[in-house]
C-alpha cells in the first residue's frame, strides 16, 4: 500500500511541478508511513529529504544508495556462493530462462545493468557463440554440393556482422572486480567489457544498446522510475528492456514456506557463510517492498515501454518483466 | 618477487647511510632505482589496458558527451565540464562523484 501510496505522489509530482502540490501529496504519503518522530519532520520537508525504504527501515534517500553500496561491499566475495547457497542453485535456472526468453542473435549489443559478477553476459556469450556454430553447421550443411551462385558468395567478404558485446555496468566497484577475476579465469574477453556506473545515470549515449537487462538489481535502486527512463534512453528502437527481480508469490502455502524460509533460513545461512547477517536481512526485507508483479508493470508502462509483459518464475518467487521501446 | 626487490633497496640505503658521504649513497642508489624501474615496469604490465572500444559507448553520465581518454593519466577526461573518470584495475568508473575536477585540484565534483 506504502509503494502505490509513493507511485501517486511521484505521478503527482511529475504532472504539477507546483511546490503545495509536492508538499501536500508528500505530507499525506508520508504520514501514511512513517511513525514518531518522522512525522514531525514532513510538513517541513523539502524534495532532497524525503525518505524512502531500505529493508523494512525508512531512510532517507541520500543514504539509502550508500547503504547499499556497503551491502554490496561486504558480500561481493562470496556472492556466487551465497546465490547458490539461498537459492539451491535455482537462480541459474532464472538466469538461463531469462537468456532463452532473451533469444539474442549473433552481432545484439547488450548492457547489462547491475550484472555485478556478470553471471548474465557470460551466459549470453555462450549463447551466441552456440548460435553462431549452430549457423556455420547449417551453412556448411547446405554448401555440401556448392553451386557456382555459392562459392561466388563465399569469395565476398563484406557482409562480416558486427561483433556481439556486452557491457556489465555496476555501481559497485567490488561486484565489478570479483566478476572480472572470474571473467579472467574463465579465459572469456572477447567482447566483455566492465564499467562503473549509476542506474540513474548511464554513461552511455541514446540508441546505443540492442538489450538492456537488470538481474536482481533494481530492487536496490533508489529511483526505480529514473532508472526506467534512462533504460529507454539508451535502448536502440526496437531494443528490449528485461528484468528479474523477486516478486510477490500468489499461492498462499508457497507464500507461507517462502516467507518462514526468507527470513529464518537466509540470514543464518549468510552469517555461516558469508559471516553476514545483516546484509541478507537486507536482502530478504528489500524483496518484500518492492512492487509486485502488476505494478512493476505499470511502471515499466509508465517509462514508455511498450508491449510490457512479465513471466512468473517458480511460481511467482522470480518475475520477468519485459518491455520493448518502439 | 617484489619483496625481494624492496628488501634489497632498503639494504642498499641502510649500507649507504652507514658510510655516510653523500657520494656513494647517490652512487649506490642508482643502481638500486634500476630494479625499482623493473618494478614499476612490471606493476604497469599487471594492470589491466582500458578497452579502447568502450569509448564508443562511454559518454559522461552529466553531459552525455563523448570522453578523450588520457594514457598518462589513465583517466576519460570530458573537457566541456573539466572533469576526469579515474580508470582502475581497467575498469572506468563514470560515478560523477567520483570524478575529478581538472582546473581546480580538489578531489571530488561537488554532488549535484
Amino acid at each position: 500500500m506504502a509503494a502505490s501510496m509513493r507511485l501517486l505522489v511521484r505521478r503527482a509530482i511529475r504532472l504539477s511541478h507546483k511546490n503545495i502540490t509536492l508538499t501536500a501529496a508528500g505530507a499525506a504519503a508520508r504520514s501514511d508511513c512513517c511513525r514518531g518522530p518522522l512525522v514531525c519532520r514532513c510538513f517541513s520537508d523539502e524534495a532532497e529529504d524525503r525518505s524512502t525504504h531500505f529493508g523494512f527501515e525508512t531512510v532517507p534517500e541520500t543514504e539509502k544508495a550508500k547503504r547499499v553500496y556497503k551491502v554490496f561491499e561486504n558480500v561481493a566475495q562470496k556472492y556466487d556462493i551465497m546465490n547458490d547457497a539461498m537459492s539451491l542453485g535455482i537462480h541459474r535456472m532464472w538466469k538461463d530462462t531469462l537468456l532463452h526468453v532473451m533469444h539474442p542473435q549473433p552481432g545484439a549489443q547488450l548492457l547489462d545493468m547491475a550484472g555485478g559478477t556478470g553471471d548474465i553476459s557470460f551466459r549470453f556469450l555462450d549463447y551466441i557463440r552456440s548460435q553462431e556454430e549452430r549457423q556455420k553447421r547449417r551453412v556448411a550443411r547446405s554448401s555440401q554440393t556448392p553451386s557456382w551462385r555459392d562459392i561466388s558468395n563465399n569469395y565476398s567478404t563484406q557482409d562480416e556482422p558486427r561483433e556481439s558485446r556486452a557491457v556489465v555496468c555496476d555501481i559497485n566497484k567490488e561486484m565489478l572486480k570479483v566478476g572480472k577475476q572470474k571473467a579472467d579465469s574463465l579465459g572469456v574477453s572477447a567482447g566483455l567489457s566492465w564499467v562503473v556506473g549509476d542506474a540513474e545515470e548511464l554513461p552511455f549515449d541514446d540508441d546505443q544498446f540492442d538489450i538492456y537487462t537488470i538481474a536482481f538489481g533494481i530492487r536496490n535502486v533508489t529511483h526505480i522510475d529514473q532508472a526506467l527512463q534512462e533504460a529507454l534512453r539508451v535502448l536502440k528502437p526496437g531494443g528490449r528492456f528485461m528484468c528479474l527481480e523477486f516478486s510477490k508469490v500468489n499461492n498462499p502455502i508457497l507464500s507461507r514456506i517462502y516467507d518462514a524460509y526468507s527470513f529464518q533460513m537466509i540470514p543464518v545461512i549468510g552469517e555461516v557463510i558469508a559471516g553476514d547477517w545483516k546484509s541478507y536481512q537486507y536482502l530478504v526485507e528489500s524483496i518484500r517492498k518492492f512492487p509486485n508483479q502488476e505494478e512493476f508493470k505499470g511502471m515499466i508502462e509508465d517509462a514508455g515501454f511498450y508491449c510490457v509483459k512479465y513471466y512468473n518464475l517458480t511460481g511467482g518467487v522470480v518475475a520477468l518483466h519485459s518491455g520493448f521501446k518502439l | 618477487m617484489f619483496k625481494n626487490v624492496l628488501s634489497r633497496l632498503v639494504t642498499e640505503t641502510v649500507r649507504s647511510r652507514r658510510y655516510a658521504p653523500n657520494g656513494p649513497v647517490i652512487q649506490r642508489l642508482i643502481p638500486a632505482s634500476g630494479p625499482v624501474r623493473t618494478f614499476t615496469d612490471r606493476k604497469g604490465e599487471a594492470q589491466p589496458q582500458f578497452d579502447a572500444s568502450l569509448l564508443d559507448v562511454l559518454v559522461c553520465p552529466l553531459s552525455k558527451k563523448p570522453l578523450r581518454y588520457d594514457a598518462e593519466t589513465n583517466e576519460l577526461i570530458n573537457e566541456e565540464l573539466g572533469i576526469a573518470y579515474p580508470i582502475l584495475d581497467g575498469i572506468p568508473n563514470m560515478i560523477p562523484q567520483e570524478a575529478r575536477l581538472i582546473q581546480k585540484d580538489s578531489a571530488e565534483t561537488p554532488t549535484h
